[in-house]
């Protein structure tokens, strides 16, 4: 009981540093340029989180999950500009609406398969969604993308300053990390962690399965289009690289390398991922062999991702 | 005596950059006078010793790399040239990947922004990214000089700025797509007196603005486009668009493509005999150039194209150009590497106008609008309105000479210069 | 379309579609032998043809290169396997994933070394021409990629009918021990299978090279091209391959030349759609899933 106080509180501490990080790091790092990168991490943090909840979860491996991101991404801008309506809640709101819809669309077929081809399944529909961002010109902006994407505001509270913004980048992040949480410890995820573990068992228990794996695809859509929304207002943009394959395997990568199945491993993932991707590649040419060699590693020697070789680290030294 | 020596070293600072102003435009491998540089290093308090930093955001990896590698090449042979000074201010570029992907783009301009608080931005070779970036640049006020992508809209009063619209602290020293591809298109109906065209381009940004341009005006100088087709980016069988394009009457026929797909595109054609058959490829110079060249080789001849520059171009600075570029790297420069070349010819003789500073921006954007000079591809400056280039426009047709195919000038469109608004 | 047109561009969907089933097979041969869906193929199939340009590049002999590179690449993948793989045993969805970091390192390393400039394979001497065909010239090279295609699914279905090796193999995905026990030694023939897979990958990468080009990027559009060809035709089959190629083939063919707008879509539409109907796809070996 005095460890689930001191883990609450140990998080509410760290929620806390995170959300004031301008605040307090303006001191040693006078440019923003570290606030820039640590709300890009969160915001893949985001999306490598929605991910897990299929992935480490209900163990549906998703090749495709940045559809649902890219597809929030552009809701929230073409809505915020049909609609002249920059108001926080109701372009989260689309953007949700939107990823949900298109992952149930996608997930009515996908979660009819497993295992291989569920990944397969996913990687074609999200092809297809690529293909579409691409050509719908008019819509999306083609391959050109989508400019001059408006950043939020909420009754007085304009998020167009780079400080603001990663604040509702980082408070989003502390809800999604809530969500999840409560997610995985309700019945609701102990059912989705009973269909990881043997899906015929669960269903000779009665649980409609499929309606389950459905129900946390649409979820797991759903919070990766709020990423994407936050990863159009951070960027003022959207690409038709937020849906692409790169993308989702950068997803994908980050959950395995911080541990899947896991609250926080997602996110720490992503941090590294894009540590490497963005940071390490102006000092050394061969950054996404270093990339690759470590997902390697991981998958053969640390399936369990850094969260594993930490909660390893940790036991060992209880002892 | 306290303001004494500073008053002494300012003129002897003014002495030192104007005799290294004038050296510097004497001759490529001109290095600053003895005496100018003496007293340059005693005056190293002044801003003329300071450092000067460059940001150059280009593709090192994916598809578009070759091009980055090849700008990066033409950049690093112009500072050595310099010996590393621009207007008597050390040089230190920072290059970064592109990566091909807006989100790298715009994280690495933000670091060249609030990081490394660059003096002046480079480069971009994908339209994409070029939009993505356009208003983070124009809020920091920061001097962009893009060095490749045409995008149109980069240099226009566009109505909402989207994609983008200009910004008076972004430049191009490379071109507009409507330059490359609407005199052409007017060449072709006035000039050769070409009745029917069909266009066939690549399905994206670049491809549609191309055969719109293309379009426009050759339908405005008497011609009738009688079809379109479209190829998918990256498209891997050129086959059956060749067929198509064999079953149809129209003979001449204007494309946009680049890099594999420009390759496949001309094997396919001559596999198809396409030219025994009476067909002729026209396009954009892209289609044909020096990385398409070396692999298709006599596969592009007859092949008529338009674009600013061919290496071919006869003029004393290409010829140097090419020639030092040859000796450096034991390469083939291409149009690329004359758009790098130019974009940092123009921060130079920039930075000599304002005596190297960076700090005044409006007084270092109105000496950019100035500059004017002799480019490898002929008289350089750019538009004061547009910042886009003004530029002659040639029309070069692929022929063996000395046993390679290469781009040949057989006439030229002068003075060409972008809009500066939609015109379809 | 006129019906003339219509013929021509059946046969380039053909020829096409000879392409994606070299392509596509040892992507099949892989997943039909180890349950792995190799997503490093596009990386060995790059490999192939990067290592095809070296040899060209060196020796102007293209038949050299078509030796040289799949023994080169499926080296690598001989090696590979037992280093890498085989700790996952088992684990066969960590062995996909696995296969995506191979891919990563490969690719990278490949643009390090071999740099990221546009190449393309010129066509070798004496495919290089055109011949009447149907009333118009058509490219001897295409011919040679569709007979080759027929000579590698002739080569295949002989050794598959011939040794019992490839049932004892699926037996022993499913039962290692009890294969070891009848004196199998599993873990060479597994090793031997991805080598196998990964030359068959390189020796795509060869014969596409002239016809695609060389490029950073190349290996992901052949990775998608071979998923969907094996998706649709049937994982794990021979057959399942050749049916792919031979309906993808055509499909892109015609769809881009009719639907332009949706060329690109409608090819994972019909992935889809086969997906759902048999998930095993078209001539896939039934399979219990998961």
């Amino acid at each position: 009981m005095r460890r689930r106080v001191a883990l609450a509180g140990a998080g509410l501490v760290a929620a806390l540093a995170l959300v004031t990080f301008p605040i307090w790091s303006s001191e040693w790092e006078s440019s923003r340029y570290a606030t820039t990168v640590l709300r890009d991490m969160l915001v893949l943090g985001i999306l490598a989180l929605s991910l897990d909840l299929l992935v480490g979860t209900t163990g549906l491996p998703s090749l495709g999950h940045a559809a649902f991101f890219g597809a929030g991404a552009y809701a929230a801008a073409i809505a915020a500009q049909r609609l002249a309506n920059d108001n926080l809640l109701i372009g989260l709101l689309v953007a949700m609406v939107v990823a949900a819809s298109l992952a149930l669309v996608i997930g009515i077929f996908a979660v009819r398969a497993a295992g291989i081809f569920f990944l397969m399944l996913t990687l074609a529909f999200a092809q297809m969604v690529f293909a579409l961002a691409f050509q719908a010109v008019d819509l999306t902006g083609g391959s050109n993308g989508f400019a001059g994407v408006q950043r939020p505001r909420l009754f007085g509270l304009d998020f167009s300053a780079p400080d603001a913004l990663f604040e509702l980048v980082a408070v989003t992040f502390v809800l999604v990390v809530l969500l999840l949480w409560r997610v995985r410890t309700s019945t609701y995820g102990r059912a989705l962690v009973g269909i990881r573990e043997n899906e015929r068992r669960m269903r000779a228990l009665g649980y409609d399965t499929t309606r389950l794996k459905l129900s946390a695809f649409v979820l797991a859509g759903a919070v990766a289009g709020i990423g994407g929304a936050l990863s159009g207002w951070s960027l003022r943009f959207v690409s038709t690289n937020d849906v692409g394959i790169g993308r989702s395997v950068e997803a994908f990568v980050s959950v395995l390398i911080g541990g899947s199945g896991t609250l926080l491993g997602p996110a720490i993932g992503a941090t590294v991922v894009l540590f490497i991707e963005r940071v390490l590649s102006s000092s050394i040419p061969f950054a996404e062999t270093v990339l690759g060699v470590l997902f390697i590693v991981f998958v053969t020697a640390a399936r369990q991702g850094i969260v594993g070789l930490l909660a390893t680290a940790y036991s060992r030294v209880r002892r | 005596m306290s303001d004494r020596p500073i008053r002494l070293t300012r003129r002897k600072l003014l002495i030192a950059s104007g005799a290294a102003a004038v050296a510097a435009a004497c001759g490529p491998a001109a290095t600053p006078s003895p005496s100018a540089s003496s007293a340059a290093t005693a005056s190293a308090a002044a801003t003329a010793g300071k450092a000067l930093k460059i940001g150059q955001l280009l593709p090192f990896t994916k598809v578009y790399a070759e091009l980055g590698n090849s700008m990066k090449r033409s950049t690093d042979l112009y500072l050595k040239q310099k010996g590393n000074k621009l207007a008597n201010r050390p040089v230190t570029v920072i290059y970064e990947d592109e990566a091909n992907d807006p989100t790298v783009g715009a994280q690495k301009t933000q670091k060249f922004i609030e990081q490394d608080n660059v003096d002046v931005m480079m480069g971009i070779v994908a339209t994409p990214i070029a939009y993505a970036v356009r208003n983070a640049i124009d809020s920091a006020k920061m001097i962009f000089i893009e060095t490749n992508a045409g995008g149109n809209a980069l240099t226009r009063d566009i109505a909402n700025c989207t994609p983008a619209c200009k910004s008076k602290y972004i430049f191009r020293s490379s071109f507009s797509s409507w330059q490359i591809s609407s005199p052409i298109g007017d060449y072709f109906a006035t000039k050769r007196g070409v009745k029917e065209a069909f266009t066939f381009v690549a399905d994206y940004g670049f491809g549609t603005e191309s055969a719109a341009d293309f379009t426009n005006a050759f339908t405005k100088g008497g011609g009738k486009v009688t079809g379109s087709l479209k190829a998918p980016l990256g498209t891997a069988d050129f086959l059956p668009f060749v067929t198509q394009l064999k079953n149809q009457p129209t003979k001449d026929i204007y494309s946009f493509f680049s890099g594999t797909d420009a390759i496949n595109y001309i094997k396919a054609w001559n596999q198809l005999g396409m030219p025994a058959a009476g067909y002729k490829m026209n396009g954009a110079g892209f289609l044909t150039e020096q990385d398409v060249l070396k692999e298709v080789k006599e596969q592009a001849v007859g092949a008529v194209t338009s674009l600013f520059w061919a290496v071919t171009l006869d003029n004393a600075e290409n010829k140097a150009f090419v020639d030092a570029y040859q000796k450096e790297y034991n390469l083939l420069p291409d149009v690329f590497a004359v758009q790098a070349w130019d974009g940092i010819t123009a921060v130079d003789l920039a930075l000599q106008a304002t005596k190297g500073d960076t700090s005044n921006k409006d007084a270092f954007i109105a000496a950019l609008e100035g500059v004017k000079f002799k480019s490898p591809r002929g008289d350089f400056e750019f538009d004061k309105t547009t910042h886009n280039p003004i530029q002659d426009m040639y029309i070069r047709e692929v022929k063996v000479q000395n046993g390679a195919a290469v781009n040949t000038i057989v006439d030229k469109i002068a003075r060409v210069t972008d809009p500066g608004k939609p015109t379809t | 379309m006129t019906p003339e047109v219509a013929v021509q561009q059946a046969l380039n969907g053909i020829s096409f579609g000879a392409l994606l089933f070299i392509l596509a097979a040892g992507l099949s041969l892989i997943f039909g032998m180890m349950d792995v869906v190799n997503l490093a193929h596009g990386a060995f199939y790059m490999l192939g043809a990067y290592v095809a340009l070296a040899v060209v590049q060196r020796t102007g002999q293209f038949w050299l290169a078509l030796i040289v590179a799949p023994l080169a690449v499926g080296a690598l993948g001989l090696v590979l396997e037992p280093l890498l793989l085989r700790r996952l045993r088992g684990r066969h969805l960590d062995q996909v994933l696995l296969t995506i970091g191979l891919s990563l390192v490969i690719v990278d390393v490949i643009g390090l070394v071999a740099g990221r400039e546009i190449r393309s394979l010129p066509f070798p001497a004496g495919l290089d021409r055109s011949v009447p065909v149907l009333g118009g010239d058509y490219p001897v090279y295409r011919l040679f990629v569709i007979g080759f295609g027929i000579l590698l699914a002739a080569l295949f279905s002989y050794v598959h009918r011939r040794s019992q090796l490839g049932a004892l193999i699926r037996a022993g995905v499913d039962d290692a021990p009890m294969l070891a026990a009848l004196g199998v030694d599993i873990d060479r023939v597994f090793a031997a299978t991805f080598g196998v897979g990964a030359a068959l990958a390189a020796i795509a990468g060869v014969v596409a090279a002239p016809v695609f080009g060389v490029f950073p990027g190349m290996d992901v559009d052949a990775l998608i091209y071979s998923l969907i060809v094996v998706v649709v035709g049937g994982l794990g089959t021979l057959s399942g391959a050749m049916a792919g190629g031979m309906l993808v083939g055509p499909a892109d063919t015609f769809g881009k030349v009719l639907f332009p707008q949706f060329a690109l879509a409608l090819i994972f539409a019909i992935v889809a759609f086969v997906l759902l109907l048999r998930p095993t796809g078209l001539l896939g070996r039934v399979r219990i899933t998961r």
